[in-house]
């Protein structure tokens, strides 16, 4: 999977490579407008984070090229901007998604996981881990070819760990996920651990033991052994 | 009290004033006048009398008693106000009156008192001041008149100005163009005006670029700590030492806080400086929906019995992101202020948007709940400003927003009028709660 970044700020661009590198895809990146446009028009990537604010250029004039050429290639816009008229603008030009800074690179993993599963057309739809099937056209999760029932939010819950596999989740990046931004810090996280039990208990009884970890006063993460 | 009635008001005293001392001034003058006339008169009737007596030419006294007042006995000399009785008309007249004495040849010394009638003279006098006066008059009267005809002419332009101020809206940041008129201090005020607008707006312009600025600048350095600590937690190294990733955590999360800080500070200030200025119809009722799905987790976290009333597809004219805000942190504020297993009701009709809640008791004027930094508890990490929000949203769009609060302290409503003299919402409005597992 190859990812282009277009970021102009050095320390996110490096933080943002690192995590991506980390989830397995091949990430390039490009520091500014003229450097991404060379990107684009040479190389073919399945998705790309756009800044729209960029140096030397507006990340919206990207997009605009980009989807001018007829390229299948996701974009997902992340901006400090909270503009509504920007991302209405970005989503209007064929952005698949946007992303506000700052964001949780855990959430960043998901999006662009799920950008780039609507965008795979031939076969590839399962995600497959370790003893873990999951369909998501049909929304279904089988654990070594056994279906289990999961309620919505277990769902979404195992869908967010999943594109983060080995990753450390913080609470705050999971509470976020399930009930949408701003939820405030101080309320509680009770409730992500509930729904981390109860999914917890649907794989044990499968027989897929331990795959949730817990790190201690830091969050969880989906374990590779 | 407008400027015209005010200066007309002043017009008037002076008038008034004039027209007094004009009167009185007249009254005198004239009178004055025909009573020097008067005497002068009778001063050249003596003349003439004294005359003919040195010259031997009068008649004897007896002759000269039936034409003249004589008197062989002296009398007071000069001259003197007297009234007599005017035989003909019987009334009693003023008349003016000169006594002399007068030595007729051969009869030795009488006294003469010659008089005149000031009957004519106050005939005269009465005209004359009639006359003046009611010249005096009409004109007042023509200069009041000629006075507002004028103003309300002259003043048109001040008038022109005063709409147009008032119709000013820095929103959309064109400075004031008002024209020129032909009056030299009203041409000066609308030119400094249209300077005042002109500082105004690159004022304004350079505010919201600050603001603008500011915020993205604070944002990408928050982005990029959030960023760097989150990739700081998958550090293999840090699961060695179990006391230092949560060292990590805790700074993690305190930089989330202060990036929705950040968030919450710089909504304010951008509703305070009128930065949502494009308004479009919001389905409340569906975006309320959402939010009571996309919260539903917290409710269960803490178990709370809450339930949705809003039937009727409600259109509220605001902008999206603060009909969102403000709906978030309704909903918010009446979690985080909840008990374990409390209430939560939520009414939404065309008229108003009610949120009730239970929570225990607080202390503290209500009036102060919507205060920026304003805690409930003050140990709670949340800062403070999710009321304080509510309320600049709702001040921005014209809502009305109250609480009340009822049973003892326990049950807490905050109320949104949408829509001011709407029908009301019956009191007892029941809603019927959805219990959490």
């Amino acid at each position: 999977m190859k990812i282009l970044l277009v970021e102009d700020e050095a320390a996110l661009r490096t933080a943002l490579l690192a995590s991506l590198k980390q989830a397995g895809y091949l990430a390039e990146a490009a520091a500014d407008y003229a450097q991404a446009h060379e990107k684009i028009m040479l190389y073919q990537y399945d998705c790309i984070l756009l800044d729209l604010t960029l140096p030397d250029g507006s990340g919206l004039d990207l997009l605009r090229a980009l989807k001018a050429g007829g390229s299948p290639t996701g974009v997902l816009i992340i901006t400090a901007r909270d503009a509504l008229d920007d991302k209405i603008a970005g989503l209007d030009l064929g952005a698949d998604d946007y992303l506000i800074k700052p964001f949780h690179l855990s959430e960043l993993n998901a999006r662009v996981r799920a950008i780039i599963r609507r965008r795979q057309f031939n076969g590839q739809q399962q995600i497959v881990f370790r003893d873990l099937l999951v369909l998501p056209e049909l929304a279904e999760v089988h654990v070594r070819g056994e279906l289990i029932t999961l309620t919505r939010k277990e769902y979404d819950l195992l869908l967010y760990l999943l594109a983060n596999p080995g990753r450390v989740l913080t609470k705050e990046a999971i509470a976020e996920h399930l009930c949408g931004d701003a939820v405030d810090a101080a309320d509680s996280f009770d409730f992500i651990y509930t729904h981390l039990k109860n999914l917890r208990k649907k794989l044990q009884e499968k027989g897929a033991d331990n795959y949730i970890r817990t790190m201690y006063g830091v969050g969880y993460k989906l374990s590779h052994e | 009290m407008n400027l015209l009635n005010a200066t007309t008001r002043y017009y008037l005293l002076l008038a008034l004033l004039v027209f007094v001392g004009g009167s009185l001034g007249l009254y005198y003058g004239i009178n004055w006048a025909l009573r020097t006339e008067v005497g002068e008169q009778l001063a050249d009737r003596r003349q003439e009398l004294l005359a003919k007596a040195r010259a031997n030419e009068l008649p004897p006294v007896d002759q000269l008693a039936v034409l003249l007042d004589i008197s062989r006995t002296p009398r007071p000399l000069g001259f003197r106000d007297t009234i007599l009785l005017d035989r003909t008309e019987n009334e009693l007249v003023p008349h003016r009156q000169l006594t002399f004495p007068l030595t007729v040849r051969g009869e030795g010394p009488v006294w003469v008192s010659l008089r005149k009638s000031l009957v004519e003279a106050e005939d005269l006098l009465g005209v004359v001041s009639a006359l003046m006066l009611s010249v005096l008059a009409l004109l007042l009267g023509g200069m009041v008149v000629l006075n507002r005809w004028l103003s309300a002419r002259l003043w048109a332009p001040f008038r022109h100005t005063l709409a147009a101020l008032r119709q000013y809206d820095l929103q959309q940041h064109r400075p004031l163009a008002l024209p020129a008129p032909p009056v030299a201090e009203f041409a000066e005020l609308n030119q400094a005006l249209n300077g005042f607008s002109q500082r105004l707006v690159a004022d304004y312009e350079s505010l919201r670029e600050f603001t603008a600025n500011a915020a993205h600048e604070t944002q990408t350095p928050l982005a990029i700590m959030q960023a760097q600590l989150e990739q700081l937690l998958q550090v293999p190294a840090l699961a060695e030492d179990p006391a230092v990733a949560p060292l990590v955590a805790d700074l993690y999360g305190a930089t989330l806080r202060l990036s929705r800080l950040h968030q919450a500070l710089s909504l304010l200030s951008k509703i305070e400086n009128r930065q949502f200025a494009q308004a479009q119809p919001v389905r409340l009722d569906q975006l309320l929906a959402e939010k009571m799905a996309q919260l539903e987790p917290l409710f269960e976290a803490r178990e709370l019995r809450y339930g949705l009333d809003s039937s009727l597809p409600v259109v509220v004219q605001m902008h999206p992101g603060l009909a969102d805000s403000l709906l978030q942190n309704l909903l918010q504020n009446a979690v985080k202020h909840n008990v374990r297993g409390g209430q939560l009701a939520v009414y939404l009709s065309n008229a108003e948007l009610k949120v009730t809640n239970s929570g225990p008791a607080v202390e503290g004027d209500p009036a102060r709940f919507f205060e920026r930094f304003r805690k409930h508890n003050a140990a709670s990490e949340s800062p403070g400003l999710g009321l304080s929000i509510v309320q600049q949203i709702c001040g921005y769009y014209g809502f009305g927003v109250a609480y009340s609060v009822a049973e003892e302290g326990t049950c807490h409503t905050l109320r949104v009028v949408l829509k001011p003299g709407a029908e009301a919402l019956p009191q007892n409005a029941e809603i019927s709660l959805v219990a959490t597992e």
